[in-house]
């Protein structure tokens, strides 16, 4: 085997690694901070940026050596583990203990915590282009697009329908980083740099040490969590179970979940909806069946109790530490709780939504216009819904007034009943039949006893507390859908006054930076900037979309992501096939076309949207829009010219749209102004681009 | 003949290797090492933050030291320095022109009746209803503030309503309490407005009872004490730096308030939240309960509360029950008389019990009391003087 296939493995192999050390960042920073959009649009933004960026400084590099080029390979092999244990490591040491940070912090944090490696991986692909090409192997830039596409693609299978279901991030770095490892270690045995190779079998036999060693991982943890009893990696995030005494806590995702006996929580959320019921049968939970909360449903006798969690690994862990109840009327479920909602046949007395406010767009499906329907369907002719959320007995501030109203007004487009009971969270409870607020009266009435309830709702949820939250309800407040997720935009909202900051700032500095970087790129990268944005948006939207339909299935969310890399390969052989055949500004223009074609589609079925399309259809657009993206990007390398060395601009291009893509459709576009605003907003863009193409007579393929 | 390796690549080599070792020792020396640097979450002053002129609800600050521009506040020990147009670390005094005003005075953004135990306040007037006002600010930063929406917020940042010092006496007459709360956020902000509402309260026969994190100089304290019939001052911990921590103040000030009161004779009573694994340190506590006895001695009820996640401190599991119930064994041991769990509904920490013959004084189930076994304030089995204030 010769050097430049080597190299050509190194690039396959930092796909692999980036893609999954990417995937396992993400889920590490969303156990570390607040679990919402706004944290994963932050990861995904430095992330791409920071690659951009690294790629453009391969731009200054005039001579390549062979040396530098492997012992940076081999930088980035074992990084990801010491890039994983810095995150657990020094979040405890920069923040306070059990503290949630802001949003600078936040982004501070990921920015510095994934610099090194994200500056890195971005380097070395153009880098290794010139490494090859200055060994006079040549290695077009569409080449290098094609070969770094293959790796993010085996990366990404790899991780999202293997790796991910067996293995803890420890591991998974062992493995994705092995094919670096075993090619830095070749490069340096066949190029004869003896010491070198020793020196590095010796880093790498300590990587594999730590990486393989599953009690220094649950070590890393310890800071965070203290004694931790039992430890997993669920697709859907990190459980774990801790020990304080004689008290155990069950961790989702760095949250606290349960701790034992809370019985304030339980007796509210179960005793304002069922105590309204003359009888209680059928009972359907969404989520929260840990603790005390079938305690307290047993006290109606219910019949059946249907309880929907997403992550068995979590109903496993309830049930084998004692947290969720082995009762006779119990069921469980583990599936997303609005696809159960859609797809049921039966019926139920009450649904009692137990889930945190709505800052993903994954919860916010359970607190739409289009949910309450669903929910409607499936209870019975006197059922009632319940849900909450959180808000400050004392003062009802402004932002909550519009969170309060919001919902208010959603649920009362369903309900010919909704009240609003001002317990420790806002209690709101729907109902067509007549609803009650003197809950301790109700529970004499059906001699059942309680600890909390009976005690402090007199105190608590006094009439005139009551009556303050009822007038804060502001009924011309708007209302929450599906697809214009207001809801979520005010928890947002209320998260950064939470935090007393606001993102004003830094969507400023973001905004004066890709005005100057516009200012300096090359048309044709813009081009790609533009595509690259566009892919990232259409990305969200999809992925955003589909758990409206079909709710969050880890694996259908992992197919659509798989698709769109997926199709970025046929995109970039095409691309390069046809780079030297004809004018490459028409294809170009063929290619923005389609783009555009592909997103007035989108804009069309969001409009009218009546049907409910396949799966398939998903997979497929996200396949045909990124195989767009990758036919561009060798196209527009060859257009600037192999002699201008392209590749290192064009990555940059495309990985900074792509960071501006998610920020900007994530965390802004959907959440204020919902889905079709969004795609309007990428409509915009590519317009933008193809109308450079268009009217630019300078773009020819340079001979 | 090929050179094996030259110098230069020899210490890269040694230096790579030695990197990687020391970035691994390093890492793995980090681990379960408990943090010693202090961190503080001590708030700070708003620079050119003042309004231009005082609006409808300010006042002219009550302790204060001027040099005819520069004005420090002396309420509290954050003693905030004021240029002209600046504003205190509790957002609720600025200096306009040379003087410190009030910016909370007359214009509560909170007023609700509440329960006395909701406080709480277990020994004073049980069964009463009290009303209960909060303007906005805060002198502390808590991590875990329940009221972080006014203690957090600039009086301009809120809807409030209009109620100077008389009508909030008169709001109580309406309203048949007999007590007078200073609550929700931080009393010690709005010290003009508790001052004179607390007087006029006390001419029309009402109680005044302060709930405060006790982060208030001798002196305003002193000459409010005069009017203060109760109060409820957190003890959040015995450790100063989990004061600065977790709060942003230190404990001394706290410690000092809590004799002052007892030199003044008012009653209070102490409730400490139990955030873990910061406040749950049985040797802390032992040293908490030593100071209290040495000091105040053994009457003054403690309430060990239970806490759960809020506000910026979410990523805390709630206090075991088995450290809390822990905490009243250790205390009752030491030799406090009255020990209280809360949060914990339905527990027998929740009772009140006779120190000299340990029957059931008062039997709570939440704000309920089915068990009322004291006369003029003593126990009704053994005639033992209570401790406290009793209808």
């Amino acid at each position: 085997m010769n050097t430049k296939r080597f190299i050509i493995w190194s690039i396959i192999g930092t796909g692999i690694s980036s893609v999954t050390t990417q995937l396992l960042t993400i889920r590490e920073f969303l156990s570390q901070f607040h679990g919402n959009e706004i944290t994963i649009s932050l990861v995904i933004f430095c992330w791409l940026l920071l690659t951009g960026i690294g790629s453009l400084t391969a731009k200054t590099v005039k001579r390549s050596s062979l040396r530098t080029f492997t012992l940076l390979t081999l930088i980035i092999a074992v990084w990801p583990l010491l890039q994983i244990i810095g995150i657990r490591v020094f979040r405890e040491t920069v923040f306070i203990h059990g503290m949630s940070p802001g949003f600078y912090p936040i982004f501070f944090y990921i920015m510095i915590a994934v610099a090194p490696y994200c500056l890195l991986t971005g380097f070395i692909l153009p880098y290794a282009q010139k490494v090859l090409n200055d060994r006079n192997y040549p290695f077009r830039s569409g080449d290098l697009y094609l070969t770094d596409s293959v790796g993010d693609i085996t990366g990404g299978v790899l991780f999202s329908f293997v790796l991910v279901y067996w293995l803890k991030p420890f591991p998974i770095i062992a493995i994705t980083s092995a094919l670096l490892i075993c090619v830095t270690l070749l490069l340096l045995f066949s190029s004869r740099m003896y010491v070198l190779f020793v020196s590095c079998l010796v880093l790498s036999s300590v990587f594999y040490f730590y990486s393989t060693n599953t009690f220094f991982e649950k070590r890393t943890l310890a800071s965070q969590y203290g004694d931790i009893l039992q430890y997993f990696e669920s697709p859907y995030g990190r459980i774990v179970i801790s020990r304080e005494g004689d008290q155990h806590t069950f961790w989702e995702s760095g949250v606290p979940l349960y701790s034992h006996s809370n019985v304030i929580r339980s007796e509210e959320k179960v005793h304002y909806p069922l105590s309204q019921l003359d009888r209680v049968e059928d009972i359907l939970l969404v989520s929260g069946g840990f603790g005390e909360t079938l305690d307290e449903i047993s006290k109606y006798g219910p019949a059946h109790v249907d309880y929907v969690e997403l992550d068995p690994f979590l109903t496993d862990a309830g049930l084998k530490g004692g947290a969720i109840k082995k009762v006779p009327f119990l069921a469980i479920m583990n599936t997303d709780g609005r696809r159960y909602i859609k797809t049921t046949q039966k019926k139920y007395d009450a649904i009692i939504i137990d889930l945190p406010d709505p800052d993903t767009f994954q919860i916010n499906r359970f607190f739409t216009s289009e949910f309450f329907s669903l929910a409607k369907k499936i209870m019975k002719k006197e059922g009632i819904l319940s849900m909450s959320v959180e808000y400050a007995p004392n003062y009802i501030s402004d932002i909550r007034k519009k969170k309060l109203s919001t919902l208010f007004n959603t649920a009362r487009l369903h309900f010919q009943n909704v009240i609003v009971l001002p317990g420790e969270e806002a209690y709101f409870l729907c109902r067509d039949g007549e609803l009650w607020k003197d809950i301790p009266s109700r529970l004499r009435l059906k001699s059942i006893k309680t600890s909390y309830v009976e005690g402090f709702y007199y105190g608590n949820v006094t009439d005139e507390r009551i009556r303050q939250l009822e007038e804060s309800i502001d009924r011309d407040e708007y209302i929450n859908t599906d697809l214009r997720p207001r809801l979520m935009n005010i928890v947002f909202h209320e998260w950064f006054t939470k935090h007393g900051t606001s993102p004003r700032y830094f969507l400023l500095v973001l905004f004066v930076f890709t005005g100057i970087y516009l200012i300096f790129m090359k048309k044709e990268e813009y081009i790609l900037f533009s595509t690259g944005l566009a892919t990232m948006g259409v990305e969200m939207l999809i992925v955003f979309a589909f758990q409206v339909i079909y709710g969050y299935i880890y694996l259908k969310i992992g197919a659509i992501i798989t698709a769109s890399l997926l199709g970025l390969l046929p995109g970039a052989i095409i691309g390069n096939s046809l780079r030297e055949k004809g004018k490459a500004r028409n294809k170009l223009l063929l290619s923005e076309m389609l783009i555009l074609s592909l997103l007035i589609l989108f804009l069309i079925w969001v409009a009218f949207f009546k049907s409910e399309p396949h799966p398939i259809y998903f997979l497929a657009y996200c396949f045909f829009f990124s195989l767009l993206c990758g036919f561009q990007f060798p196209v527009a390398t060859a257009m600037i010219g192999e002699k201008s060395s392209p590749a290192a601009g064009c990555f940059a291009a495309d990985l900074c749209g792509a960071s501006v893509g998610t920020l900007a459709t994530g965390t802004i576009l959907i959440p204020l102004w919902g889905i079709r605003a969004a795609v309007i907003f990428l409509i915009l863009v590519k317009i933008s681009s193809s109308v450079i193409i268009l009217f630019s007579g300078k773009i020819v393929t340079s001979k | 003949m090929h050179k094996v390796i030259t110098r230069k690549e020899f210490l890269k080599s040694v230096g790579l290797g030695a990197s990687a070792l020391v970035c691994a020792s390093a890492g793995y020396g980090f681990l379960g090492k408990d943090d010693k640097r202090p961190k503080s979450v001590k708030g700070h002053i708003f620079k050119n933050d003042a309004p231009k002129k005082p609006w409808k609800w300010s006042v002219e600050g009550f302790h204060y030291a001027t040099d005819g521009t520069t004005v420090q506040c002396q309420i509290c020990p954050n003693r905030c320095i004021l240029e002209p147009g600046d504003r205190s670390i509790c957002r609720s005094k600025v200096n306009i022109d040379g003087k410190l005003y009030s910016l909370t005075y007359g214009n509560p953004c909170s007023i609700h009746v509440d329960p006395i135990e909701k406080k709480p306040l277990n020994h004073f007037y049980p069964r009463s209803l009290i009303l209960s006002i909060a303007t906005t600010g805060c002198n502390f930063r808590c991590l875990n503030c329940q009221n972080w929406e006014i203690s957090q917020m600039k009086p301009e940042e809120v809807r409030h309503y209009e109620l100077f010092p008389e009508s909030v006496v008169s709001e109580a007459k309406k309203r048949k309490t007999p007590s007078i709360a200073y609550t929700y956020s931080e009393p010690i902000t709005y010290y003009e407005y508790v001052y004179d509402t607390a007087k006029l309260a006390r001419e029309a026969g009402l109680k005044n009872v302060l709930v405060s994190n006790g982060y208030i100089n001798r002196k305003p304290l002193i000459r409010l004490c005069k009017y203060l019939d109760g109060a409820n001052v957190n003890l959040k911990s015995f450790d100063d730096r989990i004061y600065r921590s977790l709060n942003g103040g230190s404990l001394q000030p706290v410690l000092n308030t809590f004799k002052t009161l007892h030199t003044e004779g008012v009653w209070f009573e102490m409730p400490t939240l139990v955030v873990p694994p910061y406040v749950d340190d049985t040797e802390m506590i032992k040293r908490m309960c030593g100071w209290i006895l040495k000091e105040l001695g053994p009457n003054y009820p403690l309430h060990f509360l239970r806490f759960f996640p809020h506000y910026k401190l979410t990523r805390l599991p709630a206090t075991p029950i088995g450290t809390l119930k822990e905490f009243r064994k250790v205390a009752l041991q030491e030799g406090i008389r009255y020990v209280y769990l809360g949060n914990v509904p339905g527990h027998e920490g929740t009772h009140t019990y006779c120190h000299n013959c340990h029957k059931i004084l008062i039997e709570r189930k939440g704000y309920l009391i089915p068990q009322y076994n004291l006369e003029n304030g003593r126990c009704k089995f053994c005639g033992t003087s209570i401790p406290g204030r009793w209808g």
